[in-house]
């Protein structure tokens, strides 16, 4: 491993001057992506900030918003029972990720900014890789892909965001809170992805150095009902190959407010707004989750290991409508 | 003596002697060795599948911190050529500019630290001459290797009882490429002292690379020791002896200091040898009611460019059915990929997963009980040597598995059996093991405080040979285990069989007969002409031996303890050499039987998603004499998981273009998790064996041969839906 200096963070302004001022310097959450990268060369780093002591920890619930600091680890935020009662299907996609060892190092900051799993990103000894060199072309696009994504998806990338978590929190209109030399600002996170277009090196809108110091999370009304299903190879430790995160308000069969979002097929953690014009307003049955099924899944972009995942996204989305809506008065 | 005839069919379930030193952490793996002043290696692979390495510049490399050498084909001497035994040796690494398979090995660096030696290997920076890549074993170029393993067989007239069958079946079967992936990381320590050359080593076979290592290096063989007290797994991976073993050596003899090479997981994909990729054609002719009356298996494999690997995947079925007319053909296409080699189960485990779906397809076709359909065919005797099995109790495992599974609850309608949403699936496959045994040698020798201490240059890679070959020895020297030491994984101990197909069990136990009978016999030797013993004259039939005594048969009272013998004759201690060789059929005039077994599962398909789930394994297993209950109840689990694997997750993915593996690491190559498995039962039935003098077949891979057929089996008869190619995955079921 390429040699790095490792620094203890102890208070947030000086972290964030110091990523932010030196190009070679990056922080250091869990280290569940950071460390792996490095270790497969993919990342060099000169400098490591561990952020881990700063006080961004901590889970406080003000009204109907979750305030969740950004060093809060996937297994504190999923036994939270403010989670466990109004966000149940975040708790069920935090579950469902990694593994209990990973997920009590693994940090919510950390989790929102994982890198994806493709391997021809994480193989420096592939020339061709977007992700990895602006331009340099997109090795998995020919080559293996399965665990790829087919929406926001083209030539240039089908690098999946893999995260289980950032699925229910774009559904839920998660903001995220970032510190950088400018000073705060609140971002939602469905703006905080970028689109990999011919740019897949730029993933989110982070500039140099800024620092997530808190995720926001309004929470579901208590008569919503939300699942989290995830489709996945083996039955656990494993990415998903689909996922949907459904919250919806049923009135006498009738759905009122839907909140829909897809995992394992996106470029980013995908939202989808136009199932949930379909859904809302529509009796809760089999005609409205198809016809919001293939209102979520529209203009794949599809290779030939991956292609099957069309068809796997809307069944998973119509499965969890239907689990969702199960028994419902 | 004891003999095989008064034992009873499965030994007591002892712990595993060696159980608390694994517990601990006192066990150490050849990674647990670190040595006064240790220098670390780190390797450079090639990025390419074929062509020439035009330039290698390694100039950072050499001036980057704690660097002591870097070895390369331009400045590496020159090497032997390690021995070809059941598996070929690879070629000595860097001993020329050609590059035959992605991950080939062009650089070792060694420095102070293994960080520092990746750092700087990372540093290299290689210029090649690129070539076309070999890669798709249907390329016309690609040499085609016609009956590499000498096992084709032809019996009657396959071609002519085919076209004139009543009814006939043809299908396609594919396999994937899997990888052994033991988890304890191969390891190499390697020290020089002058001449002479000590190795730790993840081997399942010491002798063999210590032969291989003197070879290369010009060296008598005791100048060469290898250790491996301990082996993290292997699974066929370790019974080659590898080109990073030989750079570890040079690498420590370069630095005139110790050094140690861990292989990363990536590089144990492509340097430790992998399960080749199969395509397979099964034709039968049959009569309506269900007798075979011609047989045809065919089997591609792929084979890397130089050397061999035993991989017949079509002749297991020349003895597996009561066939007349039959003809298996096995053949290799030379490719430019990694290495292939023994997993375990070689050949088998893919040509079972042909047969037994297509045995499974005819039961359909014909509308007889797949069950009964293999019981029509039940090959009583041998059927390519004409000869009776040495021991077979296939219709005892179908016969005894079927009613613990409940078989006979299946509606054999595809798609008739639910559970909620959920289909369930019956499925099953019969499984007729090959037979393999090699030749072995072990000591034994009684001290005077009355314990026994056996050996054998053999490993014991989690299989249980530590504690069933305690036990053994207990037993066939009349002592409690405490007092019996069974040392293992030294080369400079007595020649040992491989831990490989699932052999060990029956050719060391063979010699660890030997070595204590003889050591019944020099015991005996020394009261031949003594008129005070009891024992005088006697020979080794007519004694037995218990409780640390030897005494006349039948008369317990008429015998010496071993101590006061060594006592009375002022010896410290007594050993004895022990040494068997396999007999032949031709001797016995019995067939030699491997193991055979049944398996049974039940899953679970959700149709919608796609998604299977194991409910229940039954395995039903005929090994002969089975040891210990325990350590063989947990070969045939782990086999079964390792079959869970091969069957629905297992796949390495070579990149069309460059051959490299695309999912060479645990991330992205899916091994079962323990969610995936079932509850998994496991019955052993049958008699000892009559080919080995212990009475043992051998359990290490049957466990996972036969669960890709029946899991294959049971999604049809969940689903109506025949998938043919492995592994068994969403897509295919959605
Ligand atoms: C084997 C394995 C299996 C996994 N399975 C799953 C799964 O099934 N589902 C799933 O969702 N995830 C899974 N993961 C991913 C895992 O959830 C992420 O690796 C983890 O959440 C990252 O968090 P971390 O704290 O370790 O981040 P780190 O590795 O420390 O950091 C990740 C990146 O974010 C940056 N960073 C971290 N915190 C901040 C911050 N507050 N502000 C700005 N930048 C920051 C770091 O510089 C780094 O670039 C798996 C990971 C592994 C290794």
């Amino acid at each position: 491993m390429h040699e790095f200096e490792y620094l203890r963070a102890d208070e947030v302004g000086r972290a964030v001057a110091t990523v932010a001022g030196d190009p070679g310097a990056s922080y250091l959450a869990g280290g569940t992506t950071q460390l792996d990268l490095m270790k497969d060369g993919v990342l060099a780093p000169d400098r490591l900030v561990d952020i881990t002591r700063l006080p961004l920890g901590g889970i406080a619930c003000d009204g109907d918003m979750l305030h969740v600091g950004a060093v809060t680890t996937m297994e504190e935020l999923a036994a939270d029972r403010t989670v466990a009662e109004r966000l149940p299907f975040l708790r069920q996609a935090l579950l469902l990720g990694a593994s209990v060892q990973l997920r009590n190092m693994a940090t919510i900051g950390g989790n929102l900014l994982q890198r994806t799993r493709c391997r021809y990103f994480r193989d420096p000894a592939v020339s061709a890789c977007n992700k990895r060199l602006r331009g340099s072309g997109c090795a998995a696009v020919h080559g293996a892909a399965r665990m790829h994504a087919i929406l926001g998806a083209s030539q240039h990338c089908i690098a999946v965001h893999a995260s289980d978590m950032a699925v229910p929190l774009v559904a839920l209109d998660a903001v995220v809170r970032l510190l950088g030399r400018h000073g705060e600002r609140s971002v939602p996170l469905t703006e905080f992805y970028l689109l990999p277009g011919d740019t897949p090196d730029v993933e989110n809108v982070l500039s140099r150095g800024e620092l997530i110091t808190a995720v926001e999370i309004p929470l579901l009304a208590p008569e919503t009902r939300s699942t989290y299903l995830k489709v996945r190879d083996r039955a656990s430790y494993e990415f998903a190959l689909t996922s949907a995160a459904v919250a919806l308000r049923l009135d006498g069969g009738v759905i009122g407010e839907a909140r829909v979002a897809l995992g394992g097929v996106g470029t980013v953690p995908w939202r989808a707004p136009a199932a949930e014009a379909v859904l809302r307003g529509a009796p809760a049955g089999e005609e409205a989750f198809t016809a919001a099924a293939e209102a979520a899944v529209v203009d794949p972009f599809t290779v030939e290991g991956t292609a099957f995942k069309v068809e796997l996204a809307k069944r998973t989305l119509v499965r969890a409508l239907r689990t969702v809506t199960a028994g419902a008065p | 003596m004891t003999t095989v005839e008064r034992v009873r069919l499965v030994g007591e379930g002892v712990d595993r002697v060696d159980g608390p030193l694994k517990a601990t952490g006192a066990a150490r793996y050849p990674n647990d060795f670190n040595l006064p002043d240790m220098a670390h290696a780190a390797l450079v692979r090639s990025t390419v599948a074929a062509g020439r390495v035009r330039g290698l510049d390694t100039a950072a490399a050499e001036s980057s911190p704690g660097v002591l050498a870097v070895i390369t084909h331009r400045n590496a001497p020159s090497l032997g050529h390690g021995p070809d035994t059941i598996l070929s040796t690879p070629p000595p690494p860097l001993q020329h500019d050609r590059i035959l398979h992605y991950g080939q090995y062009l650089a070792v660096v060694v420095a102070d630290t293994a960080e520092e030696a990746t750092a700087a290997a990372r540093r290299i920076k290689v210029d090649y001459d690129e070539a076309e890549a070999l890669l798709d074993m249907h390329d016309p170029r690609a040499e085609v290797l016609v009956d590499p393993f000498k096992t084709d067989s032809d019996r009657g007239d396959a071609e002519s009882a085919l076209a004139a069958a009543e009814v006939q079946f043809e299908a396609a079967y594919t396999t994937s490429e899997n990888t052994n992936s033991p988890l304890g990381l191969f390891t190499t320590v390697a020290a020089w002292d002058g001449d002479t050359l000590t190795v730790h080593d993840s081997t399942q076979w010491p002798g063999n690379v210590r032969t291989a290592l003197a070879r290369v290096f010009g060296l008598p063989e005791n100048a060469v020791r290898v250790l491996a007290p301990f082996v993290g797994g292997g699974f066929g991976a370790g019974l080659r002896p590898w080109p990073h073993v030989v750079l570890a050596a040079l690498a420590a003899r370069t630095v005139g200091r110790p050094v140690k090479l861990v292989l990363s997981r990536p590089e144990m994909f492509t340097g430790t040898g992998h399960r080749t990729a199969s395509e397979q054609r099964v034709r039968i002719g049959a009569t309506r009611d269900g007798h075979l009356v011609a047989l045809h298996h065919e089997s591609t494999t792929t084979l890397q460019m130089e050397g061999d690997n035993f991989e017949p995947c079509a002749s297991g079925t020349s003895y597996a059915y009561a066939c007349p007319n039959l003809r298996t053909r096995d053949t290799q296409v030379r490719l430019n990929i990694t290495w292939c080699n023994s997993m375990r189960a070689p050949g088998e485990a893919q040509g079972n997963f042909a047969l037994e779906s297509a045995m499974d397809e005819l039961a359909y076709a014909l509308g007889i009980d797949p069950l009964e359909l293999r019981l029509r065919n039940y090959a009583e005797e041998h059927p390519g040597l004409g000869l009776p099995w040495s021991s077979k109790a296939l219709r005892e495992c179908y016969e005894v598995g079927a009613e613990r599974f409940g078989w006979s609850r299946r509606d054999p309608e595809p798609g008739s059996m639910r559970d909620g949403d959920q289909l369930i699936g019956y499925g099953m496959a019969g499984v007729s093991f090959f037979w393999f045994q090699q030749p072995c040698q072990a000591s034994a020798t009684l001290r005077e405080d009355g314990t026994a201490l056996v050996r054998s240059a053999v490993t014991d890679i989690g299989t249980g040979t530590y504690t069933v070959m305690t036990q053994l020895s207990a037993e066939l020297l009349g002592l409690p285990l405490s007092r019996v030491a069974f040392e293992l994984g030294d080369s400079d101990m007595p020649e040992g069989a491989p831990a490989g197909g699932s052999g060990l069990t029956a050719g060391l136990g063979s010699a660890v007969q030997s070595a204590c009978h003889n050591l019944v016999r020099a015991f005996l030797d020394i009261v031949r002409h003594d008129h005070t013993s009891p024992l005088r004259g006697c020979e080794v039939d007519e004694v037995a031996v218990a409780d640390g005594r030897i005494f006349r048969m039948g008369s317990p009272g008429r015998g010496e303890s071993y101590t006061d013998l060594l006592a009375a004759h002022g010896l410290h201690e007594l050993t004895a050499d022990g040494a068997a060789t396999p007999g032949t059929s031709e001797e016995l005039g019995i067939a030699p039987a491997g193991a055979f077994g049944a398996k049974f599962v039940e899953i679970r398909v959700d149709p919608e998603l796609g998604t299977l789930h194991l409910e229940r394994v039954v395995s039903a297993i005929d090994a002969g004499r089975i040891l210990n209950e325990k350590t063989a109840t947990s070969q045939i689990l782990g086999g079964t998981v390792g079959g869970i694997g091969m069957a629905l997750f297992e796949e390495t993915v070579t990149d069309r273009d460059t051959g490299r593996i695309a999912n060479g690491t645990f991330g992205d190559y899916l091994i079962p998790v323990n969610a995936d498995i079932p509850d998994m039962q496991v019955i052993f039935v049958g008699r000892p064996d009559r080919f080995n003098p212990v009475g043992v077949k051998g359990v290490g891979e049957i466990g996972l041969v036969g669960m890709s057929a029946a899991i294959a089996n049971a999604i049809h008869h969940a689903t109506g839906r025949r998938l043919r190619s492995l592994p068994l995955t969403i897509d295919m079921l959605l």
